[in-house]
């Protein structure tokens, strides 16, 4: 199929509370991660690659940072040739309120699709890591003169009462539960089960239909997970499509990233020798907007006043001034002073580590100035009277926090 | 039992006469608008049971007046009355739970009045 016959519209309004302080500032798809990108980049660049050129981005809840980044960032189009990722704030078009799901929002939007008439419409979340080719998906979609597609992620049996889980038959969908107690396995494997990952394609008139018919309900949470996809399922013609991985790991790659604990891992992986995650992968590049730093720097190799940076990324603009780092990531623009330490930790961009502070297991958002002589992760029962504190014990200091 | 009650928006005094009259002939009580905005406010003001909705309505149109009564009241069943079925490819119609193309023979839009209010 002719890609501008497909519409992309990527559903970033998420609050995201489960990533707080993380997203006091930022919706959730505008959370940094691993150094340089945001989250949104995974799906923009996802899509780009796919060659998918008409793409929409929903958005609602503290959107300056998101917006910002995709218009610094991803203004890479040629609307002459009909491409373009356009911003869609909600609009209250319709009637006075504001998204009330992720069905509403492609509701509210629904002039979109009438002046665009796509063939299909790829709907994407804004706020998940991996790497996927969406052509191989409308092939499958097509192939299967399916009427609703949706890309399902293998978990364990044991794991699959946190999603929506579905059930198939030759790969069409009969039943699909919301965090089940007793998850159905999957027929070709019983250790495991199979889940929504939010990625669907869907046919514009079955679309429109849905999620006009959803509007009228007053029962409804308007979500697409919880309303439309459980009334489609039976009298519908819905599929389920195997995600097949761009990153090419023996391990299948899909983070959608609830919490701060996961978040904190998903990191931490990316400075393994062999990481989980591939990001050097010229095959299917992940791009994102950087502002121009000169490379990261270390300075001061004396016996004591010695900086040493092992295991961690580093991005551009940083200065390791005679500290040390190790098993962290660095975003642009960081100072780490001497006889500082940073491990296992992730900081954001703007951030000044004094000297003599040890910082461990902490993630430091932007902007923060951390005064000399100051310990965090060490003594989490002293760390919680001032931070937020995570269940596996990382501390996280909200942006801008000030001493 | 009480009579259902039916809001009639129609911007054409004539038609709008001829469709109350004929309606009301049928034991519905009519209460008419002859615009958007003024339908829309007696939609949140008033109890009613169904929506006959004209589509070419100077000002706030009936497509723009549907997606306001919805946001309303969102399960409100809405009958659209219009001359032109161009419409239809405007998707906000496809709410309603009728589209009919107007005719000098009231009888479709009546049995479709009842369908819907007897289904209720």
């Amino acid at each position: 199929m002719n890609p501008r016959d497909i519409t992309t519209f990527i559903l970033a309004g998420g609050k995201g509370e489960r990533l707080h302080p993380l997203t006091k500032d930022r919706t959730k798809p505008a959370v940094p991660f691993g150094g340089i990108y945001r989250m949104i980049d995974f799906p923009l660049s996802n899509a780009i690659n796919s060659g998918l050129r008409k793409i929409y981005i929903f958005t609602q809840y503290k959107s300056l940072s998101l917006h910002r980044h995709i218009r610094e960032g991803w203004n890479i189009f040629s609307r002459e040739l009909g491409e373009f990722i356009d911003l869609v704030p909600a609009q209250k078009r319709i009637g006075e309120d504001w998204y009330q799901g992720t069905a509403d929002s492609v509701f509210q939007n629904i002039n979109i699709l009438e002046d665009e008439k796509p063939k299909l419409i790829l709907l994407l979340s804004g706020d998940q890591v991996y790497k996927m080719d969406y052509r191989r998906m409308i092939d499958f979609h097509l192939a299967n003169k399916s009427d609703f597609t949706i890309s399902v992620f293998e978990v364990p049996l044991s794991e699959a009462h946190r999603f929506g889980v579905l059930r198939v038959e030759n790969d069409r969908v009969v039943e699909f539960r919301e965090k089940p107690s007793e998850p159905s396995p999957d027929p070709r494997n019983p250790e495991v089960c199979l889940i929504s990952m939010g990625i669907y394609v869907a046919n514009l008139d079955i679309l429109i239909k849905k999620v006009v018919e959803d509007a009228k309900k007053t029962n409804s949470s308007h979500d697409f997970g919880k309303d439309i996809i459980p009334s489609m399922i039976g009298s519908g013609n819905v599929f389920a499509f195997r995600f097949i991985d761009e990153n090419k790991k023996e391990t299948k790659y899909w983070h959608d990233i609830g919490t701060i604990d996961a978040y904190w891992e998903a990191n931490m992986d990316l400075v393994n020798v062999d990481p989980l995650l591939n990001l050097y992968d010229r095959e299917w590049p992940i791009r994102t907007f950087q502002e121009q730093y000169p490379p990261a720097k270390t300075v001061f190799s004396g016996e004591e006043r010695k900086a040493s940076v092992t295991d961690s990324m580093i991005s551009g603009g940083c200065i390791i001034s005679g500290g040390r780092v190790s098993h962290s990531v660095l975003s642009t623009n960081v100072r780490v002073n001497s006889y500082a330490e940073i491990t296992d930790s992730i900081v954001f961009e703007n951030v000044n580590i004094g000297r003599h502070s040890k910082i461990n297991k902490a993630i430091i958002d932007k902007k923060v100035t951390v005064p000399s002589n100051t310990e965090i992760g060490y003594n989490l029962e002293a760390d919680r009277k001032r931070f937020y504190v995570s269940d596996k014990g990382i501390v996280v200091i909200p942006k801008n926090y000030k001493w | 039992m009480s009579k259902k009650k039916i809001l009639l928006v129609e911007d054409e005094e004539n038609e709008s006469l001829l469709y109350k009259e004929e309606l009301e002939k049928e034991g519905f009580e009519v209460i008419s608008s002859s615009n958007g905005a003024d339908a829309v406010e007696k939609i949140a003001n008033e109890e009613c049971d169904l929506v006959i909705l004209d589509l070419q309505m100077p000002q706030m149109d009936g497509i723009e007046t549907l997606g306001k009564i919805l946001t309303k009241k969102r399960d409100m069943p809405i009958i659209i009355y219009t001359a032109y079925p161009q419409y239809k490819n405007q998707f906000l119609t496809w709410a309603a739970d009728a589209y009919l193309t107007k005719s000098s023979d009231l009888g479709p839009l009546k049995r479709k009045v009842k369908t819907i209010l007897g289904e209720k």
